[in-house]
């Protein structure tokens, strides 16, 4: 499982020329109902890229990576995985979800060789090959009910790579391990990536985890990509790299300013009057809809001082809003 | 429990679940004996051991238990067969479960012991009507059993199956057969129970071979002896055709840790 650097650049010289899938996404929509999760996605990704995508809860990255996967069908513009839809290029691509999903009624082994035709001697030996990849060709025969939740996800990547796939799609396949299993899973998961060479798209919450493996972390919020961060760092990454550390912050900032930014959220505006008081301050700001106040505390202006007449961004928090009639509103 | 158990303690363990029945027998050998009971009512248990031996000898008592057991199993057959490939047909296909399904919820609320006016007319009393008493009564346990069984197959299985290149009948194979297994060899159980209780009650009607013609003849002569000995033959069957249910469980569904020996 932990190969020596020199086994990796031995492997990485074997690495079949474009052994990935290209991916080409254009205006991509869907639509659950009335609801649209994705409004007009544009992305490429190159073959042998490692590209990982974060966003809250609901900003529609699970979505795109089932419709990468052909397993929904799209509502509007494109994808194209080097140049062909999603379903016609099934047997490239595939996909490693949350929960492991072995078929618990099976062995292991056979849990590895689903979907494989063939010799069965031939079938087994492939399949215990995939298991020695992920370390786990001595629990061949067991049942999957036995195995810990690393073990099982790692059965589920010996599955996926069985077929070896140009397009690797990863839904949050660490997201319920404890936090040292889910290190060694990744390093599993660069080290193979690195000998196969496929596309990989992993969805997480975890941005270290990104940060970690992914040549390009993409931000998704309602449904756009916002944000799309190359990662120039060297591997295999440390995570305790001051670089590392630095990157992990400033998406992690990006992340949690998202409500803060929303579009529909924003009046720009004017300041046009400071009552300095304490401990609070407000703020009076000249919008298109009106005069808006500003509660501040005063030590937060003393940090970062106002002047009368500068251009701000009025910005709401849906918790703190009131609605009244005009009649109380002028009161 | 850390402490190293002896060979007496071993014994005891395994000898203790049977020690009541084992003092009933004794109790119930003893007051006929004295003369507490009269052998019309309850004929001492070595008057019954003695009826076996007797009818065993002759031959007479393998006749009658495997008439039953034929007409059990033919019947179990023909209605279980009837309701996994119905079951199995509704659970898998909408349009299947729109036409059908209704109707035979409907049926299945007729209890099939009202039926036996009705199935007399039909059949008359020979076999026909015994075996479509039983397929009658065992269909519904399996078909309904069968039905929830391929419905509750966990749908994100099925879309991993699908996404990994299965499709039709391979798809069926690797994830909704297994899947709704456990939950068909609970309608094979409940079945296979209800399977005897008719099979008594169609014996009793008329008939010319079988326990339950055994028993009833021996009623007419006041032979309780023989009674009993059918009443328990029917206990034995039914023991050993749940023995054998729990032995399929066993065996297939191995991977579930509910059901490992």
């Amino acid at each position: 499982m932990n190969l020596s650097d020199s086994e990796i650049a031995r492997l990485e010289a074997d690495r079949p020329p474009a052994a990935g899938l290209g991916i080409a996404i254009d205006r991509l929509v869907k639509r659950f109902g009335e609801r649209q999760v994705l409004h007009g996605l544009d992305l490429d990704i190159g073959a042998g890229e490692f590209v990982a995508i974060v966003g809250r809860s609901g900003c529609g990255k699970s979505t795109l990576l089932r419709l990468l996967a052909g397993l929904d069908e799209i509502s509007g513009g494109g994808i194209a995985l080097d140049g062909a839809p999603p379903q016609a290029s099934r047997d490239d691509a595939r996909i490693m979800f949350q929960d492991a999903r072995l078929l618990p009624w099976r062995t292991v082994i056979q849990n590895v060789a689903l979907g494989l035709r063939g010799d069965r001697a031939e079938v087994r030996e492939r399949a215990e090959r995939a298991l020695a990849q992920v370390g786990l060709a001595d629990r061949a025969d067991e049942w999957p009910a036995r195995l810990s939740g690393g073990q099982r996800q790692r059965v589920a990547l010996a599955r996926a790579l069985i077929h070896r796939p140009r397009l690797l799609l990863l839904d949050e396949p660490l997201g319920a391990l404890d936090a040292l299993t889910r290190i060694e899973m990744q390093r599993l998961i660069e080290n193979i990536w690195r000998q196969h060479g496929f596309t990989a798209v992993l969805v997480t919450h975890d941005v270290s985890e990104a940060v970690a493996l992914a040549d390009r972390i993409l931000l998704i919020e309602e449904g756009r990509i916002t944000l799309d961060e190359p990662v120039a760092l060297p591997r295999p990454r440390e995570h305790g790299q001051p670089a590392f550390a630095a990157l992990e912050r400033r998406v992690l900032k990006r992340l949690m300013s998202v409500d803060a930014i929303n579009t529909r959220n924003r009046l720009p505006g004017r300041i046009v009057d400071i009552a300095v008081g304490c401990p609070l301050s407000e703020v009076r700001i000249e919008t298109a809809a009106g005069i808006v106040t500003a509660v501040v505390s005063t030590r937060g202006l003393h940090e970062q001082p106002l002047e009368l007449g500068a251009e701000v961004l009025a910005l709401f928090k849906s918790n703190e809003v009131v609605l009244a009639s005009e009649g109380e509103a002028a009161r | 429990m850390a402490r190293e158990r002896t060979l007496p303690r071993r014994l005891f363990s395994a000898l203790a679940p049977w020690l009541v029945p084992i003092a009933v027998l004794a109790a119930w050998q003893l007051s006929a004996s004295v003369g507490w009971l009269s052998s019309r009512i309850l004929p001492e248990p070595l008057a019954v051991a003695r009826a076996a031996v007797t009818l065993a000898a002759s031959g007479e008592l393998w006749e009658h238990v495997s008439v039953s057991a034929w007409r059990a199993l033919s019947g179990f057959a023909i209605g279980g067969g009837l309701g996994l490939a119905l079951g199995l047909l509704t659970g898998s296909f909408r349009k299947v479960e729109i036409a059908l399904d209704t109707s035979l919820q409907m049926i299945r609320n007729i209890p099939p012991l009202a039926l036996i006016p009705l199935v007399i007319l039909w059949f008359g009393i020979d076999e026909t009507a015994k075996l479509f008493l039983i397929s009658f009564g065992v269909f519904f346990a399996v078909y309904i059993n069968t039905f929830h069984g391929i419905r509750s197959v966990d749908p994100a299985l099925i879309e991993m199956g699908k996404s990994y290149g299965l499709s039709g009948w391979s798809l069926y194979r690797e994830v909704i057969l297994p899947g709704a297994l456990a939950s068909i060899l609970v309608g094979v159980r409940y079945a296979l129970g209800f399977m005897w209780v008719i099979l008594i009650v169609a014996e009793t009607i008329s008939a010319q071979a079988g326990i339950g013609y055994m028993t009833m003849n021996a009623r007419e002569f006041l032979q309780t002896d023989v009674v009993l000995l059918g009443i328990l033959l029917y206990a034995l069957l039914g023991k050993l055709a749940d023995i054998l249910a729990r032995a399929l469980e066993r065996y297939w569904l191995q991977w579930n840790s509910a059901y490992a020996a």
